[in-house]
């Protein structure tokens, strides 16, 4: 792969020539990549998963398993993060040079906070397709309903026309 | 904005308040002795109001254990009825399924009626033909 500060635009331009008089002598756009892909010199990944804090070097604080109960490790997160900033105060006033596992400890928590939210973010996602499949759902009965209404109307109305002709 | 996004901000503004809580007062802190060796540090500018001093701490820790419970607050918002990931893929395959029959239904309907309408134009043109006895031009 070469690399420059400022590449020219690719060549395949030649190939279009004809496009405004004959749109199939064009070739088909390439179709979509699988796999691992190289842009701007870093690779990635079309599976879009999110990453395990093992993955990213950072210990795991709540229970690993198939089922995690949200509210009860956020809310147990939420007290050791407020203990250890009591501590971190206790640490400064008495021994001040020993700040720094403290504040590491701080992060750690704050990193698995955030992992957690983010852990949340595909039950959302299907909960939000769940919702909008129920509106489309509640959507197409409707129009049916107008549909059938409709036509009983346009019926009755042909029936008067017929019976106010016949009557003539 | 969505529920995991306030939790979220919520998780970053209790950050930014203990970073700053703690920056503000390690600033702001009047000189302490170290050891009775050296001599007393130099008396502390008039500009350190004492009330301030003693304020502040207080001010900043009540925002922060606010900020604390706001979070619990929003955790406990979570409309998390977990039946797990397989009850909603059933609910959505379910879902599927019946969109799918309401989707055909709608269709048919919508074919009968168009045919009615057309069947009714067809009968409306041959009627006004009638009425204005209209003849090919030859």
């Amino acid at each position: 792969m070469s690399t420059a500060t400022y590449p020219p635009p690719p060549p395949y331009y030649r190939l279009y020539k004809d496009y405004l008089q004959d749109p199939n002598s064009t070739p088909e756009p390439p179709p979509p990549i699988d796999g691992t892909y190289l842009l701007f010199g870093s690779n990635y990944t079309t599976d879009d998963v999110l990453p395990s804090l093992e993955d990213q070097g950072v210990r795991q604080l709540y229970p690993k398993g198939p089922n995690v109960d949200f509210k009860k490790e956020l809310r147990a997160l939420n007290r050791e993060l407020q203990l250890h900033i009591l501590e971190l105060a206790d640490v400064l006033v008495e021994r001040p040079s020993q700040y720094a596992r403290r504040v590491e400890e701080i992060s750690l928590i704050f990193k698995n906070l955030h992992h957690l939210l983010n852990s949340l973010r595909p039950h959302q996602a299907r909960a939000t397709l769940i919702h909008i499949l129920e509106l489309q759902i509640q959507r197409r009965k409707q129009a049916i309903e107008d549909i059938k209404r409709r036509r009983e109307e346009a019926q009755k109305l042909l029936k008067e026309a017929l019976g106010t002709l016949e009557g003539q | 904005m969505d529920i995991i996004s306030q939790l979220q901000e919520q998780v970053n503004t209790i950050a930014a308040l203990a970073f700053n809580t703690f920056g503000t007062l390690q600033r702001d802190a009047p000189p302490v002795r170290l050891s009775p060796n050296y001599p007393e540090p130099p008396p502390a500018n008039p500009t350190e109001d004492a009330a301030n001093v003693a304020e502040q701490p207080k001010q900043m820790s009540a925002a922060f254990v606010k900020a604390a419970k706001q979070f619990d607050a929003l955790v406990a918002a979570l409309p998390l009825s977990d039946g797990g990931e397989e009850a909603q893929l059933k609910r959505i395959a379910e879902l599927q399924a019946e969109n799918d029959a309401v989707g055909q239904e709608l269709q048919k309907q919508l074919e009968a009626a168009e045919k009615e309408l057309k069947q009714v134009q067809e009968l409306f043109n041959q009627a006004t033909d009638n009425c204005l006895n209209l003849k090919k031009p030859e």
